[in-house]
């Protein structure tokens, strides 16, 4: 038994966490979260990230890339979300993950070593505006009869203004959904700004209309099976995201509450305090062990994997949105100001708690595996 | 990550499963067997079982050979603890003395104790109590008021202990008692093992909420027990009771998820049964318990591994008893919101009987009390783990 993470991977975040404090602290984090009209894309953090290997960690070695699995990646994911770091690393890796699990050998060579390298950015549109994210309400795209065009809208969709690679989920003319890839500048795509409050990050809506795409085909996945795959390392990967906001966010309240004094004592002496604090500590423990057995079930096809993705993601959603709310709760007054950093964590864990399916659809999603 | 068990552990896994398979009666598996016994009688049965458990060697799973144990690895007790709960084996009847008295024996027990308790207990032939809680001295354990004098060779025992489970089966008692006139809090207590068959001794049944009598009182007026019967130095009691309870931290995460587990799909059954599965509001609460259920499991294999590579869990055991109580008790009185009021009804149907889940439904206020309460262990996770102050 050996529910841990290994000495290598220990190392990898290490890496990563002390490349990011060095090169991208919480300063360089403001300048992005205070310039909205910015694509929100350091290239300093970008270029860093793919130097360390953190774009090729899931590409197949023969694509460049390191060929590790979803447990080193969540890694990454988990350290950037402890930075609120900015930039498309989810989308990119998520991407790479659709050409590897479905694309064929043709489609992986034209595109996998350019996202390892960190040269393309990739991103992915699964949902339809409203629609739900298992594709059973407003997929949002369709397919025509040709089989290469495709038209609809999705959202939200992170990073359509720096990406040159879309992989988008679409319904074809039979009803059947897949994977397409629409290249950046095709015909009839455009790219609608939305802005969010989480300005760590960049969010628009994908139009396309009449816009030529190329189905992933050929690979091990494909059809619902293939949007099923990459909607489920979304969730893992964002849930593990949001893991790493909860743990810093907690750290920082716990670190400000041991020294900050009222009535005469440390407010971190206080039970009311202290019990809730406790509580959120189990809580992001929990959280974080959930992600580590989901991102390992997917590696090695745990038929409990959906049980696994389910949870990991309701858990980190919840425990993420207590843990950053309460780090604006217990730092007080200070912590409802735009130049305190609590802002950053909450907006960040606020926006992610519903991608990839919110918690309560996850938990709707345990109830039909285990209910009905 | 690896979450296999090596080839010999799963070698222990068949040989149990097949044993199991044996000497357990299919009408134990059914939810109110145990419930339509005497007390006496369940007690019995159950003695009678764990003695044949012990005979065929699936007894003390880690505990050295040397004490007539296996000498298993941490994860043949995972094992043993999944598997005796899937099979709907009994609890055992000496459960305190196994898991708390017998390691502390084993760690700074005289070679006299170690010969004349562990083997004994191991073949369930004395039942051991324990006895810390009084009724000045719950949460507050160092509150203890029971006293002993000294007269010769023995000390003479006046006070009394509540909360005690088995106190109505028991044959001897482990418990904490102040030695030292004046002393105050952790300072001159030590600790005894005192002889419930004596005439200084009296257990009386305490009636729970539940109707139950799984606990007891025990009253010591002018017992009597020899000096050498203190485990531990005279006056060291409080370091012998935290080596103690310092023994908890095996406690079976893998064994409870099982069980609880279990217990959330016959709970999904009555919700189906009843017309609530389709219940929008039920399904959310139910999955939600589903996730806490499941993280206890990953956290039980987290705790496992931090064992098997020696390190101290300290403080986390608050985590995980706080995670598994507060997870039980979420999933039985989910069990209200998602049936309504034919929760309360012992036969809500004639062909239905709820008297067992109800019976889980009331034991579940008390495991947030017991072993430390939920509001003790979020004192320690803020201070030990997260350092606050106190």
């Amino acid at each position: 038994m050996f529910f841990a993470l290994t000495e290598d991977q220990q190392a990898f975040a290490a890496t990563v966490r002390e490349f990011v404090a060095d090169r991208f602290d919480l300063d360089a984090v403001r300048a992005v979260v205070e310039d909205p009209d910015g694509d929100g894309h350091p290239m300093t953090l970008w270029k860093g990230l793919a130097d360390q290997g953190a774009l090729a960690v899931l590409v197949p070695e023969e694509h460049d890339g390191l060929g590790l699995g979803l447990l080193d990646a969540q890694v990454v994911a988990r350290e950037l979300g402890a930075a609120v770091a900015p930039g498309p690393w989810t989308t990119t890796v998520l991407a790479a993950e659709a050409l590897r699990l479905a694309g064929s050998p043709a489609q992986q060579a034209a595109w996998l070593p350019a996202l390892a390298a960190g040269e393309t950015v990739g991103t992915v549109a699964l949902r339809g505006e409203a629609g739900s994210w298992d594709g059973r309400s407003g997929r949002g795209i369709t397919v025509d009869a040709s089989g290469e065009r495709l038209s609809g809208t999705a959202s939200p969709v992170d990073y359509p203004a720096v990406a040159g690679l879309f992989v988008v989920a679409a319904t074809d003319a039979d009803g059947a959904p897949g994977l397409y890839l629409v290249e950046a500048g095709a015909e009839g795509l455009s790219v609608r700004d939305q802005r969010t409050y989480d300005g760590t990050a960049r969010v628009g809506a994908v139009e396309l209309a009449d816009t030529p795409g190329e189905l992933l085909t050929g690979g091990t996945l494909s059809g619902g099976e293939a949007v099923g795959a990459v909607t489920a390392r979304g969730a893992v990967l964002t849930a593990a995201d949001l893991v790493g906001v909860a743990r810093e966010a907690l750290t920082r309240t716990v670190d400000y509450d041991r020294d900050r004094k009222q009535f005469g004592a440390p407010v971190g002496s206080f039970q009311a305090i202290k019990h809730t604090m406790a509580d959120l500590h189990v809580g992001v423990t929990m959280a974080e062990h959930a992600v580590l057995f989901a991102a390992h079930a997917l590696d090695t096809d745990d038929p409990g994997a959906d049980i696994a993705v389910a949870v990991a993601k309701a858990k980190a959603s919840d425990a993420a949105w207590a843990a950053t709310g309460a780090m604006i709760q217990f730092f007080g007054g200070i912590g409802f100001t735009w130049e305190h950093e609590a802002h950053f964590f909450y907006k960040r864990a606020r926006r992610r708690a519903p991608l990839f399916g919110s918690a309560d659809e996850h938990r709707e999603r345990l109830a039909a595996l285990t209910i009905d | 990550m690896d979450l296999t068990y090596t080839a010999e552990e799963e070698q222990f896994r068949a040989e149990l499963r097949d044993w199991l398979a044996g000497s357990i009666p299919p009408e134990w598996a059914e939810p109110g067997f145990w419930r339509s016994l005497d007390d006496d009688e369940s007690f019995r049965l159950r003695r009678e079982w764990e003695a044949a458990k012990t005979a065929a060697g699936f007894s003390g799973i880690q505990w050295p050979t040397e004490y007539g144990g296996r000498g298993g690895t941490p994860g043949m007790k995972a094992i043993y603890d999944e598997e005796t709960v899937r099979a709907h084996a009994p609890q055992t009847v000496n459960v305190l003395g196994l898991t708390f008295l017998a390691p502390t024996v084993m760690a700074i027990g005289t070679p006299e104790q170690k010969s004349e308790i562990i083997g004994p207990m191991l073949r369930n032939e004395v039942i051991w109590c324990q006895g810390f809680s009084e009724p000045g001295a719950g949460s507050d354990l160092a509150a203890v008021s029971t006293r002993g004098v000294r007269d010769g060779d023995d000390f003479v025992v006046n006070g009394q202990k509540i909360w005690t489970t088995n106190a109505m089966h028991g044959d001897k008692i482990f418990t904490l008692v102040r030695t030292e006139p004046g002393s105050e809090r952790h300072k001159g207590l030590s600790m005894m093992l005192i002889d419930m068959h004596q005439p200084g001794v009296e257990a009386r049944p305490l009636k729970q909420m539940s109707g139950a009598s799984e606990f007891g009182e025990v009253f010591f007026t002018d017992a009597r027990v020899p000096v050498k019967d203190c485990l531990g130095e005279i006056g060291q009691g409080w370091r012998t009771a935290m080596l103690l309870l310092s023994f908890e931290r095996g406690a079976s995460g893998v064994g409870q998820y099982t069980e609880f587990r279990r217990q959330y799909d016959e709970i999904v059954e009555q919700m189906r049964r009843f017309g609530r599965s389709d219940d929008p509001v039920a399904r959310q609460k139910m999955a939600n318990c589903l996730v806490e259920l499941e993280c206890l499991r990953y956290h039980a294999m987290h705790i496992l591994t931090q064992v098997e590579q020696g390190r101290d869990l300290g403080a986390e055991s608050s985590m995980t008893k706080l995670q598994w109580s507060e997870t039980f008790q979420d999933l039985w009185e989910a069990f209200d919101d998602v049936l309504g009021p034919e929760a309360s009804l012992e036969r809500p149907r004639p062909d239905v009987d709820l008297t067992p889940y109800q019976a889980q439904a009331m034991w579940s206020r008390s495991v947030t009390i017991w072993g430390g309460s939920s509001q003790v262990q979020r004192n320690i996770v803020a201070e030990r783990v997260l350092g606050l102050p106190r």
